[in-house]
């Protein structure tokens, strides 16, 4: 018979290194025509990185993000980044692209403050123009002032920054201190059914909210929640790399080591938490690893909810759910009172 | 950094930001039938840019099959490189002959680890040969490289290699290697990193407590597999100059990891991260670029290495199996007055980033609650078994199984629904993290709300 349960699960997860330093470095410039080009030491991994990125530099300059370039993953053309790990990209390179292109804006601005008969300080970059804050109708296309600035003025407008999340060092005995700058929160609830016949798991739905801060790009946020969930899914039920006596690994192919794959996935539902984190470029925090983090026990909990056995160690296998649905039934044969 | 009022309403708008479709008005049957194009504005055209559903300059290659893999690359005279992996988990290595694989036709080199300057790396400690060269340590242990005109003959040449063994007693289970007098992987301890977190009076506070819940609860080994294994191509420029195409996420790093064990400047090396087929962790430090290096520095021909998946599972790093004992003090209402946890990472072979991984899972550990007591004690320790390293999560998603497993245990024997007593306990805004940080833009209440609200559990009993 196959009996139907839910279960729960929340988590934290930091935002870079803890407490290494885990600087990114960046460079914007502003061509002649008002687009930009974006030099970073990152990797694009197929997280969609290089998109968020040039996200954030067109924000800060207000031009669109197909109005940015990015140059990224050589090392003797970009300046250094601690790389795409620690779910830190758009946290800590985000940051530094973003103050880099605040400096090219800087130019920008000192540029066409003249133009405008304002000061520097009086102008805002929106909408592809450089405009007077509080008097839209005055502005001049970015392009007309970046060429202005590089063939006229002979200031191209470009910025270079770093970003170094701000930590403090823990205490060796007690653990005491900083290590992170910020942290992310999520819950995910599983609904599984499991037979208790044949003790297999399977996961029908899995509804995810994440905070990730400021969305950058929703649609790369939904993607690493379902792509993270797939791999839940897997810790959860199926993967393990399993070992003989004499320490070979007896299962190092795809044909005995079980990935869940597509047929394998539940309904996913994503959730993306409302969420301001100032120290974030533009609020934003991460979400690339925090999205495996919660639902193995969100299925172990559902587990529990359906059948009434607690997975004590994963991966939650038919075999592993059977013995212990035998042993629980074994545990509540009572002995026949005289 | 200061907060201006203008971000902070400005984040208003970018919360509340909707499918471009949606936003534009577009009728739902419209968006359907994918009439919308004409009236809906391309997101990679709109400002401001943040908050769209910019579309990835290289999804359509992706699709279309023209994104360029490492594998999709080919460079004149190009040699391919096999790598010969231990017989024994645990051995010291007598002698290695590799004369009759040199003479095989199309074989063009060979490598040993005695023959790199510096043959040792690693992110905390530089504990790991790029090729074994006194002892191997697990069975994915690399020995000997071999450079030949294909794939084929460069693995057929693997069979010719002879190495000498003397195996030495080996140990798998990381309780095990704990003991005084387990065969030791490295020096005179297994034991290669613990964790410390106290806080508060836990011992008290659990005599406090209305009820005392233990738990055991461990997780496996698992690997990242990337659809594109690691993949790298190394050649010298005719300047001298080093090039390493590379599936690395980390280039700056890996660049210092090949000018340390090759004892070159860095600024004589370029390492040019290609378009990654997936990394999830898996790709964040060095493994065979320098042995291409070498091999391409010997034959004066640039050179390839691509794992099979055979390498991948064996050699490249994997998650770090945790054993976690988990006990907790609560009052009857549900608060969590202390919290003891321990945890024993299994660390495989080499160090790699199980120190970083244990001090993230040690932290953690506790879960996003308010505990004003808690103890936390992580030993990493080293098995004669694949090595683990960073992978999505890093000690995350091995404490959340124990964690929250454990929450359901104590809210089942308290008669409290999960939801509402993750609820009492849960970090608020300003909450002491267990290291004691306050924490800001604090969302693990909001988030369970959240599916609470989507799954209607509040209204269904089950």
């Amino acid at each position: 018979m196959r009996h139907r349960g839910r279960g729960i699960a929340c988590m934290w997860y930091p935002i870079g290194f803890t407490v290494a330093a885990n600087p990114s470095a960046a460079v914007v410039k502003v061509n002649e025509d008002g687009s930009a080009t974006v030099l970073t030491g990152t990797v694009e991994t197929g997280q969609g990185a290089l998109t968020v990125l040039g996200q954030i530099a067109a924000e800060e300059l207000g031009i669109a993000a197909d109005d940015v370039h990015l140059v990224s993953g050589d090392t003797d053309a970009t300046p250094m980044d601690t790389g795409a790990i620690a779910s830190r990209t758009t946290y800590v390179t985000g940051n530094a692209i973003q103050m880099a292109a605040a400096e090219a804006k800087k130019i920008l601005f000192e540029v066409a403050a003249p133009m405008l008969g304002v000061r520097p300080e009086q102008l805002e970059a929106r909408d592809r123009r450089i405009q007077v804050i509080g008097f839209p109708q005055k502005n001049l296309p970015i392009g007309e002032v970046a060429h202005h600035a590089q063939v006229v003025m002979g200031r191209p407008p470009l910025g270079s920054a770093s970003y170094n999340p701000p930590t403090v060092a823990m205490d060796p005995e007690t653990g005491q201190g900083k290590p992170f700058s910020t942290y992310v929160y999520a819950a995910q609830v599983a609904e599984v059914e499991v037979d208790d016949e044949t003790g297999e798991v399977e996961v029908l739905r899995i509804v995810a909210a994440h905070d990730c801060g400021t969305p950058i790009n929703p649609t790369l946020v939904e993607g690493q929640v379902e792509g993270g969930i797939s791999m839940g899914v897997g810790l959860a039920l199926q993967e393990e790399i399993l070992f003989d006596a004499e320490g070979r690994q007896i299962n190092p192919n795809l044909t005995n080591y079980i990935m869940p794959t597509s047929l394998d996935m539940p309904e996913v539902e994503v959730d993306i938490v409302k969420n301001y984190d100032p120290t974030g470029p533009f609020g934003a925090k991460g979400v690339g690893e925090p999205t495996s983090v919660p639902t193995a026990a969100a299925i172990a909990n559902a587990i529990y909810d359906a059948v009434g056995v607690r997975i004590h160690s994963l991966p939650a296998t038919s075999e592993k759910v059977l013995m212990a649905l035998r042993e629980k039934r074994a545990m509540q044969k009572q002995i026949p009172a005289e | 950094m200061v907060i201006k009022v203008e971000d902070a309403l400005r984040a208003d708008r970018l919360t509340e930001l909707k499918h471009p479709d949606e936003a534009a008005g577009v009728p739902a049957v419209a968006r359907k039938e994918g009439r919308a194009p004409q009236i809906v504005p391309d997101a990679n055209q709109q400002t401001p840019a943040v908050g769209q559903r910019v579309t990835r300059p290289d999804s359509r290659p992706h699709i279309t099959g023209q994104t360029r893999y490492i594998d999709d690359l080919s460079f004149p005279n190009m040699l391919h490189m096999k790598i010969l992996r231990s017989e024994h988990a645990h051995a010291r290595i007598r002698a290695i002959d590799v004369s009759e694989a040199e003479k095989m036709p199309g074989v063009v080199a060979t490598l040993t680890g005695r023959e790199i300057p510096v043959n040792s790396f690693g992110p905390s400690y530089q504990d790991q040969p790029v090729l074994a060269d006194e002892k191997v340590r697990h069975m994915g242990d690399g020995v000997v490289a071999v450079a030949a005109e294909t794939e084929q003959l460069a693995q057929d040449a693997l069979a010719r290699i002879k190495v000498e063994y003397e195996p030495l007693p080996l140990v798998l289970d990381p309780l095990e290697a704990m003991n005084d007098d387990a065969p030791k992987i490295h020096g005179d301890s297994n034991i290669y990193a613990t964790k410390a977190i106290r806080k508060g009076d836990v011992e008290s506070a659990l005599a406090e407590a209305d009820l005392v819940m233990e738990g055991r609860f461990s997780t496996q080994m698992v690997e990242h597999v990337p659809m594109e294994p690691h993949a790298t191509i190394a050649m010298w420029e005719p300047d001298g100059r080093l090039k390493i195409l590379s599936s690395l996420g980390r280039i700056t790093l890996g660049r210092a990891d090949v000018a340390r064990t090759l004892d070159m400047p860095v600024n004589r090396i370029q390492i040019v991260g290609t378009i990654v087929g997936g990394n999830f962790g898996g790709k964040n430090e060095i493994t065979t670029e320098p042995v291409l290096a070498l091999l391409a520095r010997k034959t004066g021909r640039p050179v390839k290495g691509v794992f099979t998946r055979q390498d991948e599972f064996v050699s490249s790093t994997t998650r770090h199996p945790f054993i976690m004992d988990y006990r907790t003090g609560v009052r009857k209402d549900g608060r969590i007055l202390a919290r003891k946890v321990r945890i024993v990472a299994d660390g495989g072979a080499y160090c790699s980033w199980s120190e970083t991984t244990l001090g993230k899972g040690a932290i953690l550990s506790v879960g996003p609650y308010r505990i004003d007591h808690l103890e936390v004690k992580a030993y990493a320790v080293y098995t004669n078994k694949t090595t683990c390293g960073a992978m999505r999560g890093f000690g995350a998603p091995q404490v959340c199984f124990g964690y929250e497993s454990h929450m359901d245990d104590i809210a089942r024997e308290l008669g409290i629904d999960p939801l509402e007593i993750r609820l009492r306990n849960a970090f608020d805004e300003g909450s002491s993290s267990p290291t004691g940080q306050v924490l800001h833009s604090v969302a693990v209440k909001e988030s369970l709300e959240t599916v609470a609200h989507r799954v209607g559990w509040r209204e269904q009993t089950s």
